[in-house]
């Protein structure tokens, strides 16, 4: 990963204050606009999800008829797309918590996905969006089954990345929901089948209730019609597993994104957290129906530098954050979809194999050195 | 949901409670999945500044008896705001409630609610409030102040309902105007003469027959109720006059009952305030001003946490009663409701957290 290295320069501890200061400001004057047009936004946004839910589940009754089952299961896929991205994943970081409606709270919000907002709410908001791209520290650099960067160990198993990788996108929901359960420490015997039993118990019943809400439920109120219906919401899961994994990986695994060993956390200054943020983040450029159906992760850079303002300001805030990396001497990774995913894809088959880490440039410029 | 039968407890797990909400307003009905909605069904100026709203609850309200209040919330600007207010009938066998919301100058919500329509949507919590009308004999002296009328006027309107009850009500308004229930307190003194109506006008050039015009003093009480120690004297209004009529009722009449509107008093920084935590049922004194998460650690409690940075909001947890500031940025968080972040925040007065 040479290529990094040319891009960004390293900055002096003042410089990095100053960095942080501005990203400070800026943080501050966006959030003094945040108000009744934010809270319209949002109530809209789950109206789509409600109404294009009830759309796709209608036409799905009617899917012995080829047509209705194709756009009923396209509708409730795009239905659980908007609801994990725009609706659920944004409000479980808090950025709705200021309007005090319980149904809007981050510390309760319960999303339509196996995985359990509590265990999110831990992998997620806290362990990835603190410690962003730091090996051994933020489980979602491969979670725990791909090999993304060269400086994780390679292992023969990676020679099946590749096949891997597609079934854990397939089942991307199913990864998700299991990764606070760290099977590894299992496996390794770091932890105890009791502690396991326990852990699960949470996420067995969100489980069922999936499983019975969308594939024992809706195909039963089908009648005769229940098959279509089951396969119906299997495929809509599957959609939108394929989509969000599309999404998150494009978000820190691009060429350029960085990884960092832990001893960056060692006295982390704010201006060093942020430039961690965006180092280890990309963009995707695109329309604002982009935007909103990856719930603004477009943004990813804007998200990891603010993640609990509302979404939907990070198309507002992206200019003067780009200006600033500008300023900085900052790479601002972004690139459209094909692009940023044909590098992830790269990356996967890449690291498959034997690879040996680049030179990175380091965040801090080693005191004494000129720039 | 044991009762259930199993198709319906299959019905329960397709639809969450959020769901259910959406498409009942959707489908123009208040009932709620777990929560009390109530819609206006009727707007009445009843002052110059103050406005009775009559509500439809949803099957979700539990009662209340008349004296008590209720935390009424409503969207303003996006954001919900919650005040409480008294029911000012006692209740009624249509199931209607009333309450009275005063025009406060620059007050967020009730500036809203007096705007509102028939038609409108708010939401209500639990009634609360000990200040009540027991069953059977009982000689009462009623003392109000401005909107401490409000719990007065549903337990003088149900005097009508205990008949072994009799009552004076005595009740202070700067101006005519802003005197609520001024007709309908005199009809109910002239059907029930159990009730003794006095109106109190400080601020009033010209007086009419009845009026006072005097503050409460130990003389006004000699002559108001010179049976003082067979009396239960319930008061409503501002701080500064529930205290003036504690410190000449109490220890003389049979019963002092106060009831006063009080902003929590803002704690210095570096001094102490007291924290209750709600769900966990303890109470501990804690410096005001540093962050709540370290002082709470200091004293051995382990409340959930993640980044300590105030970006993760692992740690959470919602104001119930106090003011709280968020030391990134300043801002001081008093809105009952509110989530505080404990990483960043500190109390800067006595504050109850669910926690």
């Amino acid at each position: 990963m040479t290529q990094a290295t040319t891009l960004n320069r390293p900055l002096s501890a003042a410089e990095m204050d100053a960095f942080g200061q501005e990203l400070d400001a800026l943080r501050s004057r966006t959030m003094a606009q945040v108000g009744a047009e934010d809270a319209r936004y949002i109530r809209r946004v789950v109206a789509a999800v409600r109404y294009i839910e009830a759309a796709g589940r209608a036409l799905l009754f009617f899917g012995a008829f080829p047509p209705a089952w194709v756009l009923g299961t396209l509708l409730l896929g795009l239905s659980k797309i908007l609801e994990n991205m725009e609706l659920g994943h944004n409000v479980m970081h808090g950025q709705y918590d200021w309007m005090r409606d319980p149904q809007l709270n981050g510390k309760t919000y319960e999303w339509d996905i196996v995985a359990t907002g509590d265990n999110w709410r831990h992998t997620h908001n806290y362990k990835h969006h603190t410690y962003t791209n730091v090996r051994g520290a933020d489980d979602d650099i491969g979670y725990g089954l791909l090999r993304l960067f060269p400086e994780q160990r390679w292992r023969p198993f990676f020679l099946f990345q590749p096949i891997i990788a597609v079934i854990f996108a397939l089942l991307f929901e199913w990864g998700v929901a299991i990764q606070r359960l760290e099977l590894g420490k299992y496996f390794s015997g770091r932890k105890t089948k009791a502690q396991l039993a326990e852990e699960f118990r949470p996420l067995g019943r969100k489980m069922r209730r999936q499983i019975v809400k969308d594939y024992v439920v809706f195909p039963l109120l089908a009648g005769p019609f229940f098959l279509p219906v089951l396969l119906g919401n299997v495929v809509a899961n599957i959609i939108r597993s394929l989509w969000t994994y599309t999404v998150i990986f494009c978000g820190h695994f691009t060429a350029d994104a960085e990884t960092f060993p832990k001893s960056v956390l060692l006295n982390e200054t704010r201006g060093h957290w942020y430039l961690r943020q965006l180092r280890g983040s990309s963009n995707l450029s695109g329309s604002k129906l982009l935007h909103i159906l990856t719930g603004n992760l477009s943004h990813q850079i804007e998200h990891h530098l603010y993640p609990d303002m509302p979404a939907r300001r990070y198309a507002q805030v992206a200019p003067e954050v780009r200006e600033i990396c500008t300023r900085y001497g900052q790479n601002y990774n972004t690139g459209s979809m094909l692009k940023q995913f044909g590098q992830v894809v790269w990356r996967i088959l890449r690291h498959a194999l034997p690879s040996r880490p680049g030179v990175v440039t380091p965040l801090v410029q080693p005191v004494g050195e000129a720039a | 949901m044991n009762s259930l039968s199993s198709p319906a407890r299959l019905l329960g797990a397709a639809v969450s409670a959020p769901v259910f909400d959406f498409w009942s307003r959707q489908f123009g009905s208040i009932q709620a999945w777990d929560r009390c909605l109530a819609r206006v069904v009727a707007r009445q100026q009843e002052s110059a500044n103050a406005v009775s709203l009559t509500l439809q609850p949803n099957r979700r309200f539990g009662g209340f008896e008349p004296g008590q209040h209720v935390n009424l919330t409503a969207e303003v600007e996006g954001v919900r705001v919650t005040r409480s207010y008294s029911f000012t009938q006692p209740p009624r066998a249509d199931g209607l409630l009333r309450l009275t919301i005063k025009q406060v100058e620059g007050g967020k919500l009730s500036t809203a609610l007096c705007a509102l329509r028939p038609g409108a949507v708010v939401e209500l919590g639990e009634a609360y409030g000990e200040m009540n009308l027991p069953q059977g004999p009982g000689r009462y002296l009623f003392l109000a102040a401005g909107s401490g009328i409000t719990p007065l006027m549903s337990l003088s309107l149900a005097l009508e309902q205990n008949p072994q009850a009799e009552a004076t009500l005595v009740y202070w308004a700067q101006q005519r105007a802003e005197l609520c229930y001024a007709e309908e307190l005199r009809q109910l003194a002239a059907r029930l003469p159990r009730l003794r109506l006095h109106f109190v006008l400080t601020r009033e050039p010209l007086r009419l027959a009845g009026e006072l015009a005097r503050r409460l003093d130990a003389g006004l009480l000699e002559t108001l109720a010179p049976d003082l120690d067979a009396l239960q004297v319930y008061a409503c209004g501002p701080r500064g006059f529930v205290d003036q009529a504690r410190l000449l009722a109490q220890g003389r009449a049979l019963r002092f009952h106060g009831e006063a509107f009080t902003p929590p008093a803002l704690a210095p920084g570096g001094g102490s305030v007291r924290v209750t935590l709600r769900a966990s049922g303890r109470s501990l004194d804690v410096p005001s001003g540093v962050p709540l998460l370290a002082a709470l650690e200091a004293q051995g409690l382990r409340p959930e946490s993640g980044c300590r940075m105030g970006l993760c909001n692992t740690c959470a947890c919602r104001l119930v009663e106090g003011v709280g500031q968020n030391l990134n940025n300043g801002e001081t968080i008093s809105e009952p409701g509110s989530e505080l972040r404990i990483c960043t925040s500190a109390a800067r007065s006595d504050l109850t957290l669910d926690l």
